[in-house]
């Protein structure tokens, strides 16, 4: 539920797989045509032999080459550099006469994970929060013990989440996770209902 | 933006992948390229001697490429051609992560079919009185497959472990919904 932007990370992959089936594709027809691969790398040789009196008479062309390499590498950086990003400690900012308020995620955290995890159908319990579309959301993941129903452990965060709500005195978004992991297959099912 | 429309992008987010893998792959390969590229640049423009390969001499063999074999050529050009399908591919399928989503009401929610699998799992065990272990439970999109080794020299109730998984299945509201398959395997095991 992070910020990533999806739709470019699509556009990105998109746009190299075109690249290199367009590529491919036509080395293909180049070799397979017979009329025509003779004369591309007859032309081709011919510029060959040109690349090194051409560098070294105009140098500007290195120069140009290194600093569009600089750019490309800067926007790549800031591509993958921003991936993964949106979750903020923050949970509530209010406003009002005599002052501001700031609540942090961790207060949720703390509270609903204090009331949920020593639940016997609970192995953990992970509260983080979420800058979503400009909204703050909270997000519960739950870790399950193995075989235990997720419907029953969804009306148990949502009766955590109404004590919250009632704590607050407001109603934040909140997306709840019902997670298996290694440590809930290592802990064996709960044997009481 | 309204509750419901948050919470779908959210659920959205959660049961589909970002597609970070291949694309930041992508982008770390094309950074080391272009980086050897522009030092290379770099160093013949100020006349020193090349780390691999002088741009030069780079550019004159690519192009002398095009003389080779027409075999050599093909594989290549097929080469890159399935990489590319295989990244559009990447790109353009949703990506699903093994994960549904239940109604939403004051909170949105999502299971992992992991869970759904060993909850099923748990209760067809229990109907058929057979340890867990003896129960095999794969979830696919729309599907949910359970497999029943019975113990040998027991009679299992076939409808009972069904009747059970659907009365489970019943009281998910989770989406895409999941069709039960119960199978008792014919061969047994020893307990």
């Amino acid at each position: 539920m992070n910020s990533t932007n999806r739709f470019l990370n699509r556009l990105f992959v998109l746009i190299a797989g075109l690249v290199l089936l367009v590529a491919g594709v036509g080395v293909c027809l180049g070799a397979l045509i017979p009329g025509l691969q003779q004369p591309i790398s007859d032309a081709a040789l011919d510029a060959a032999g040109e690349v090194p009196g051409t560098l070294d008479a105009q140098p500007w062309i290195l120069w140009a080459a290194a600093a569009a390499a600089a750019v490309i590498i800067t926007v790549l950086f800031w591509f993958v550099l921003r991936q993964g990003r949106g979750r903020t400690s923050v949970l509530l900012e209010s406003g009002g006469t005599g002052g501001d308020v700031v609540i942090d995620a961790k207060v949720a955290a703390h509270v609903l994970e204090q009331s949920l995890a020593r639940h016997p159908r609970i192995v953990s319990v992970d509260v983080v929060a979420f800058q979503l579309r400009g909204e703050r959301v909270l997000r519960i993941t739950v870790q399950a013990r193995r075989g235990s129903s997720p419907v029953h452990l969804r009306s148990l965060v949502d009766q955590s989440v109404a004590e919250w709500d009632a704590l607050l005195g407001q109603q934040v978004p909140v997306v709840i996770q019902i997670v298996s992991g290694l440590r809930a297959d290592l802990t064996g099912t709960a044997r009481v209902a | 933006m309204t509750r419901e429309a948050l919470y779908r992008r959210a659920v959205r987010r959660e049961t589909h992948s970002p597609r970070s893998v291949p694309a930041i792959a992508l982008a770390v390969v094309l950074i080391l390229v272009l980086a050897l590229l522009g030092v290379e640049s770099v160093l013949a423009a100020i006349g020193q001697s090349p780390l691999l390969i002088a741009p030069a001499t780079l550019l004159s063999s690519v192009l002398q490429a095009t003389a080779a074999p027409a075999a050599i050529l093909v594989a290549c050009g097929a080469l890159g051609a399935i990489l590319g399908v295989a990244l559009m591919t990447v790109s353009l399928t949703p990506g699903r992560r093994g994960r549904r989503a239940a109604h939403t009401d004051r909170t949105a929610a999502l299971a992992d079919d992991r869970v759904i699998a060993q909850a099923i799992a748990q209760s067809a065990a229990e109907a058929a009185d057979v340890p867990a272990n003896q129960v095999h439970v794969s979830v696919g999109s729309r599907s949910i497959g359970v497999d029943i080794t019975p113990t040998s020299g027991r009679l299992l109730d076939e409808q009972a472990i069904r009747d059970a998984v659907d009365q489970e299945l019943a009281g998910y509201d989770y989406r895409p919904a999941l069709r039960p398959r119960v199978q008792v395997l014919k061969k047994g095991t020893i307990a």
